[in-house]
């Protein structure tokens, strides 16, 4: 039974190993088969903040053929289904060895996530966009990362979120507008930052929140 | 594929000396005991070691190089695997 010696082992791994921000449970104590695992979205990526949750599922020939492994949480990403969450990464296929562990399949996912591979996509309505408009790809990956990755325990931060100049937001909500009304009316209009007070751009977006 | 086993002494002695890994990288246990499918360390649970300085339990790899997706290639370095002749073990 070298599947379940081998999965047993890779699970107290990866318990004492706090330093890669990977978790991996089995979901019932009786079924070595089947496992969740999470990593954090990378930094300067649009996952940037999210936790990712992977379904794992592990054949009987297991080190010897891959897991089986599928995004639980949806996502924005050429390789990786917005529909299913099959993901394309050949580790997990045709370049798959032996001596690869769930926790370094689940770092490799979590490189993917920071190069995309477009030319081998899962997703080619999700890679079209990657390869035509990198700006609406990062917003709209960032979106689906806000609305399914990120728990929100507190309100996020729309001003951080889509990068606006916190003291021109800070200068119209002075003004007596609410700042999340402000954040989201700024980021319709295009507008990073306010240029000038009493200028055009000021008064386009003073003009939208009262209208 | 034809794998000559030395006494268990020997093996664990040339492991020491060419692989700075002690764990069988495909069952992850230490080259000590044995491969899942074997009961007692030495002899009938050999260490084979590659032209490419990696090593592993010879069952493992055995099981491993018989699936067509292996393609012939060492888990490690994806060259293809060739067992070291005895005497170049010896020089190493
Ligand atoms: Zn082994
Ligand atoms: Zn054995
Ligand atoms: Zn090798």
């Amino acid at each position: 039974m070298s599947k379940v010696r081998r999965i047993v082992k890779e699970l107290e791994e990866v318990k004492t190993d706090l330093a890669s921000g990977i978790t991996l449970n089995l979901i019932n104590e009786t079924d070595i088969s089947h496992l969740k695992g999470t990593f954090q979205g990378p930094p300067g990526t649009p996952y940037e903040g999210g936790l990712f949750t992977i379904d794992i599922k592990i054949p009987n020939e297991y080190p010897f053929k891959p897991p089986v492994m599928k995004f639980d949480t949806r996502i924005f990403h050429p390789n990786i289904s917005s529909q299913t969450g099959a993901i394309c990464l050949d580790i997990l296929k045709d370049a798959w060895s032996p001596i690869l562990t769930l926790k370094s399949s689940l770092l490799s996912l979590q490189s993917l996530l920071q190069s995309p591979e477009p030319n081998d996509p899962q997703d080619a309505e999700v890679a079209k966009v990657y390869i035509s408009d990198r700006d609406v790809f990062f917003s709209e990956a960032a979106k689906w990362t806000k609305l399914y990755a990120i728990k929100n325990e507190q309100p996020t931060d729309l001003v951080k979120l889509y990068n606006l100049d916190s003291a021109a937001v800070q200068s119209i909500v002075n003004m007596g507008f609410d700042q999340d009304k402000v954040a989201e009316t700024m980021h319709t209009l295009g507008m990073s930052t306010i240029s000038g007070t009493g200028g055009a751009d000021e008064n386009r977006l003073i003009e939208r929140l009262l209208g | 594929m034809k794998v000559r086993i030395k006494e268990w002494n020997a093996v664990s002695i040339w492991h020491w000396n060419v692989s700075e890994d002690e764990v069988c990288g495909i069952c992850r246990v230490h080259f000590d005991g044995t491969c899942p499918s074997c009961k007692y360390p030495g002899d009938d649970c050999p260490i084979i070691i590659g032209k490419c300085n990696h090593s592993f339990h010879m069952h493992c790899l055995l099981k491993w190089l018989e699936l067509e997706t292996s393609r012939g290639l060492c888990p490690m370095c994806r060259q293809p695997f060739q067992t070291l002749g005895e005497d170049e073990v010896i020089t190493t």
